[in-house]
């Protein structure tokens, strides 16, 4: 099987490419999805630590846990955002993260 | 012969799921970001699923691919976007966000590699145990040749039904003839016993985000 660094760093790969789309998009709903990327990211990281500590026959399932605690935040915060965004396009009329400019000089 | 194919497997359905990530970023259509995604959600399950962690790809089938990005497609559907116009990309931001981006990943592929053991295949936390003097060196490993599981150092230590088996309760002779790996049970063997108020506290939360997210979209009555 493959080495605990290569998972960790397809993880890293994943992460840094939602960065960078967080960055680069104007859009904020695909900003969201990238973010969203992020932390399915994370979550593959902590699964392979999961596997790579079970050196007894089974993996050490806490991480396992706790990639499963960060599905279902990530469920509720997706659902939070979205509502945001809908307030946010009845308000402005406009889902480019350049409309939010009130607080702009 | 299985663990050379599951390899490669591997590399497969990461070099995919990166493909599909460039995909979510570089479409201008967002419902062709959004396809994307469920791609490379889709391949992360296999990567789970290449793993041992069963559960967990199906997990992240049905909520990330099956619900999370259904929520993303209502929404761009309800607000009718349209694709971004080219005229917006800004060059200079882009080569930012590519720097900012490549230097990420090279932190995190400095510190994979030089985690302890990683490249080789053993486990950095107890690499760093052993060398730290709480666990006595090759006891893990030792063990491990007397349980009659792999080699203590070959990547990513194997799963025995056996020692499962044994983990859910069983006795020594059907922990001996079991041949498939219960990964959700063990996963609900840890939720349930050790998890179990964190469990109750995340439903708290998802109440907290229903009710968040209706408060949120309502339209507002200007009375």
């Amino acid at each position: 099987m493959t080495p605990l660094a290569h998972y960790l760093i397809f993880s890293g790969i994943l992460f840094s490419i939602g960065l960078a789309g967080v960055i680069i998009r104007k859009n904020i709903i695909v900003v969201f999805m990238c973010l969203e990327m992020m932390l399915s990211a994370a979550n593959i990281s902590l699964v392979a630590f999961s596997r790579a500590q079970g050196v007894n026959g089974i993996p050490v399932y806490d991480a396992q846990v706790l990639a499963l605690f960060i599905v279902a935040i990530a469920a509720a915060e997706v659902a939070i955002g979205l509502a945001l965004i809908v307030a946010m396009f009845r308000a402005r009329k406009s889902v480019e993260s350049s409309s939010l400019n009130t607080l702009k000089d | 012969m299985e663990s050379a194919i599951s390899s490669i497997l591997f590399y497969v359905f990461a070099a995919a799921a990166v493909l599909c990530a460039f995909g979510v970023v570089a479409f201008r259509n967002p419902v062709s970001s959004a396809m994307n995604m469920a791609l490379c959600f889709g391949f992360t399950a296999a990567v789970y699923f290449g793993m041992g962690a069963q559960f967990l790809g199906i997990v992240q089938l049905i909520v990330y691919a099956g619900a999370i990005l259904v929520l993303f497609l209502f929404i761009i559907m309800m607000l009718d976007i349209k694709a971004e116009e080219h005229a917006r990309k800004s060059f200079p931001l882009a080569c930012i966000a590519v720097i900012i981006a490549g230097i990420f990943a090279g932190f995190v592929t400095k510190v994979a590699i030089s985690l302890p053991g990683a490249t080789v295949g053993e486990c950095p936390a107890i690499v760093l145990c052993e060398s730290l003097g709480d666990l006595a060196p090759g006891s893990i490993a030792q063990k491990a040749a007397t349980e009659g599981l792999a080699p203590y150092g070959s990547a990513m230590p194997e799963l025995s039904p056996a020692a499962a088996a044994k983990a859910l309760g069983a006795d020594e002779a059907t922990a001996a003839a079991a041949t498939a790996f219960p990964d959700t049970k063990l996963l609900g063997q840890s939720l349930f016993t050790k998890y179990n108020i964190p469990f109750v506290i995340l439903s708290f939360a998802l109440l907290a985000g229903t009710v968040g997210a209706v408060a949120l979209g309502r339209k507002l009555r200007k009375d």
